[in-house]
Order: structure tokens, then sequence, then C-alpha cells
């Protein structure tokens, strides 16, 4: 037994995926979440991402739609 | 999403990406639960107290040392558990023959070889540094909250709790960290 069979892989996207995805799904469908600081979303931001730093990502779960795919960068 | 909002700019993804990135899987025995924490805090305590020596300034070096210096209390509590769980008051195979890792290698979270974590470091910006060890507290924070969850007795809960609860409290350091100018 190795020290990965006590980790599960999280689905990484490369961004030409993701720039596909924003383009063909509504926003409607999707979570899409920063979650840098808010000067670093000042400075630059994907369209319509949510901006939930990573500090405060575990109380402000709920305002994400667990039913829809979430992509945090 | 893969690089982050660098990769998306186009610019040069930091980090060291080839690792991917991996969540605890919680359905393991308490007892290998408790052994796989003690090696993570103990990869990260290696990884806190190398940074610590390698900044300069003074700042940098002491939240490094600060946060070595916690992560190796939470080792103690984390023997602390086994102990009580087991009535073993010593056990020479803790924690690795639990979970029949190879001996001689450090893992931080996520499976990251702690060598690995340290060669890419070399170089990297105070800030990429910080990014990296955000992820290696989230991930102890997920870590702790599953054990809360998974294990019995109410002492050995209200540690998990603890713990989590100052993985926190290093997260907060480390995000006010990215914010300030060192």
């Amino acid at each position: 037994m190795g020290i990965m069979d006590y980790f599960k892989p999280v689905d990484t996207w490369a961004p030409d995926k993701v720039r596909q995805f924003l383009n063909e799904v509504s926003p409607q469908d999707y979570n899409l979440v920063d979650v840098r600081t808010p000067k670093e979303y000042e400075q630059g931001h994907l369209p319509g991402a949510q901006l939930i730093p990573v500090g405060e990502l575990e109380s402000r779960l709920k305002e994400l739609d667990r039913t829809k795919p979430t992509i945090t960068y | 999403m893969e690089g982050g909002i660098r990769a998306w700019n186009g610019l040069r993804a930091a980090g060291p990406l080839d690792a991917g990135m991996a969540y605890f899987e919680p359905a393991q025995k308490p007892e290998e639960m408790i052994a796989l924490a003690w090696i993570l805090e103990e990869g990260a305590c290696k990884f806190y107290r190398e940074m610590g020596k390698r900044h300069k300034d003074p700042d940098e070096a002491a939240l490094f040392r600060e946060l070595s210096d916690d992560e190796e209390k939470h080792k103690s509590s984390l023997f602390g558990i086994y102990r009580r769980r087991t009535g073993k008051e010593a056990d020479p195979g803790f924690p690795r023959s639990l979970l029949s890792l190879e001996s001689g290698v450090d893992y931080v979270e996520g499976g990251v070889v702690l060598n690995t974590a340290l060669d890419w470091a070399q170089g990297q910006e105070l800030k990429d540094i910080l990014d990296f060890s955000i992820s290696l507290e989230l991930n102890a924070i997920d870590l702790y909250i599953k054990m809360e969850r998974k294990v019995e007795g109410g002492e050995a809960k209200e540690i998990f709790q603890a713990l989590s609860n100052q993985e926190r409290n290093h997260l907060k350091r480390l995000t006010a960290g990215l914010q300030k100018d060192w």
C-alpha cells in the first residue's frame, strides 16, 4: 500500500478546457469561484467569477449550488 | 483549474503541478488515520522549518518557525490520542508500520514527497510558498474535520476539533501573509 492509496485525486482541468466549458455552458449552470485575495481579484479575474477567499471558503460553502459543477482557481 | 489564474493568463504557472491535487479518502481505520495525520504533520513541520531557515527576513522566518513549532505540538497530540486508544504507552511501529509506507520518505498533504516540495520551493517567491502552505493547511483542516466525524469518544473528537481550529488559525495567518507587503 502506498501513500496515494490514502488520497483521492481531484479532477483538474487545463485552462483551454475551462475556456471551452465557459463558452459552451450557461453561467446559471455552474459555480465559478475565485479563491484568491480581494486585492488579486480586483486586479483581474475570470468573467463572472464569484470571490470567496480561501480563508472564508468553509463558512461560505452554502453560497454555492452543490448540484452544479464548481470550478475554482 | 490547473495552474490557477497565471495559467489562464498564459504565463508560466508556478507550483508543483505535476504532483496533482488530491484529497484525503476517509474510508480508513481510525488508527491508520491518526498515523497518517502524524506523518503529514511531520512533513509540514519539516517543510516550514526549512522555509524558516531559507527565508532571511526576520518576519518571514518567524512565521514559518512558529508554524513549524505548532505542527510539532500537533504530532504530540496525535500520538496522545493513539496511545489512549490502543493502551500502548510506546509503540516503535507508530506511525509507519500502520500504513506500510516506505521508510525514510517524508510526505506532505496530497501525498506529495517532502523532498519534491522542498526542491520546488528553491528560488520560489514568498507568495508561491505561501500559496503552497495554504494548500497544506486546507487539506489538514479537511482531514481533521473528517477524522472528528469518524472517531468515537468525546476526547478524541475534541482533540480533532482543536487541531482543525488550530489549522484554521494557520490558514488565517498565511492568507494575511499573502496580503501583507513584506
